[in-house]
């Protein structure tokens, strides 16, 4: 069952907070603030974010897909996902 | 100081004698007899070992050549004539057995045939690369599989998290089998091993901890590649080594270390990497190397992330001491 997709802020910080390595302070992290110039994400973060992201809204994220306007703040995310579901 | 194109450019003699004052320095203070080097047939090592030779003769520097059965078999080649030409004493291991014991290969494989069941490694070659036009696109960093029969790209996958662990953790025996053989060789010579990692690689953590950064000390550390290369020149270092284009030569398949790594060129790296270092204003920096404001933003975005990344591999262990 997919998620609802109001809920997908707060399911995307949970996921940055349990995973990645400098979210110590995910909270502080504004919605469109960038996940790269802020260093939260690293090579395999990517990674792992994709595979959740998959997962977790069961949809297949294409190569092309992988760049920061998909994928590089908590907005993008979501509007990314709203493209999908 | 001003940025330009030839910032990096040093005084090669001066350098060479500082470099060389450190490596007898460092022996000297472990009360060590001399050095051993890993001779991989790459500009690196083989700078390193003409430095090393010159500061402790070569009677006092012992090389090790350690292939396997995916190197390119010229690596062994350009090692041994360079190692010959310093007249030191050197072996060749091949530690093939050594990884297929540690079943290296199979356990990489097996990740492989799980996203590509036809694959067969004795007809097939490997590389993994991450995306190109760096300065072009914003990409995240995703490695790429791809799969090779006679050299045309027959498959090719992005990796998962777990598939690329797997892969790297099974590709990164090999260098940590090769620290094992150096220093082998250096407790039984009572002498220190020596490593070959440039700035670029050390900042930007293209190397293996324990592996190829399992070392005692790093004597050119702080060389950027194209420093690498001046100094070479002064040893006159083998043109073949210098006209080889840099490559982990980890993969059975060709691949050079911007495809997977650093994704441009090196002639940009070393500019690009100092100007971040140094924190040069980017207008400068855009207009020596004829950049755009987002393309030097990106390639800084990867250096970044390359750098808080891989700072672990930069520290000592955390302890409670």
């Amino acid at each position: 069952m997919r998620d609802n997709v109001n809920d997908i802020k707060t399911i995307l910080r949970e996921f940055f907070r349990n995973n990645f390595l400098y979210s110590s302070d995910i909270d502080s992290i504004s919605d469109d603030a960038s996940f790269m110039n802020e260093g939260i994400i690293d090579s395999t973060g990517v990674l792992e974010l994709i595979d959740f992201l998959e997962e977790r809204f069961e949809i297949n994220i294409e190569n092309q897909e992988v760049i920061p306007e998909n994928l590089d703040s908590f907005n993008n995310i979501e509007r990314f996902l709203h493209t999908k579901l | 100081m001003t940025f330009h194109h030839d910032v990096l450019k040093l005084d090669a003699s001066k350098e060479i004698d500082r470099i060389c004052c450190f490596i007898s320095r460092q022996v000297d203070l472990r009360k060590k007899d001399g050095v051993v080097v890993g001779l991989s047939g790459g500009i690196d090592s083989a700078l390193v070992s003409s430095l090393c030779v010159k500061a402790l003769g070569k009677e006092r520097v012992f090389g090790l050549i350690l292939p396997e059965r995916e190197s390119n078999p010229i690596s062994k080649e350009y090692a041994k004539e360079h190692a010959e030409a310093l007249g030191l004493e050197y072996e060749i291991v091949d530690i093939t057995r050594t990884l297929k014991a540690f079943d290296s290969y199979k356990k990489r494989d097996a990740i492989i045939n799980s996203l590509f069941p036809d694959y067969n490694p004795s007809k097939h070659k490997i590389k993994v690369t991450l995306p190109k036009d760096l300065l072009f696109r914003d990409y995240f960093n995703f490695f790429t599989l791809r799969v090779l029969e006679d050299d045309k790209e027959i498959f090719s996958s992005r990796l998962r998290k777990g598939d690329i662990n797997g892969i790297v953790a099974a590709t990164d025996t090999k260098q940590r089998t090769r620290m094992i053989y150096l220093y082998y060789h250096a407790e039984r010579l009572n002498r220190i091993v020596c490593g070959t990692t440039n700035l670029p690689e050390m900042m930007q953590g293209f190397f293996v901890k324990y592996g190829d950064g399992g070392v005692d000390i790093e004597p050119i550390a702080h060389l950027y590649k194209t420093q690498v290369y001046q100094l070479a020149r002064e040893f006159s270092v083998p043109q073949s080594i210098i006209d080889r284009p840099p490559s982990p030569d980890t993969f059975n398949s060709q691949v050079s270390d911007e495809e997977f790594y650093f994704r441009i060129p090196y002639s940009l790296v070393d500019l690009l990497l100092f100007a971040w270092r140094n924190d040069f204003p980017k207008e400068d920096v855009c207009n020596v190397m004829d950049l755009t404001n987002d393309q030097l933003d990106r390639v800084y975005r990867d250096f970044n992330t390359k750098y808080r990344g891989t700072q672990h591999l930069r520290e000592l262990p955390p302890t409670l001491l």
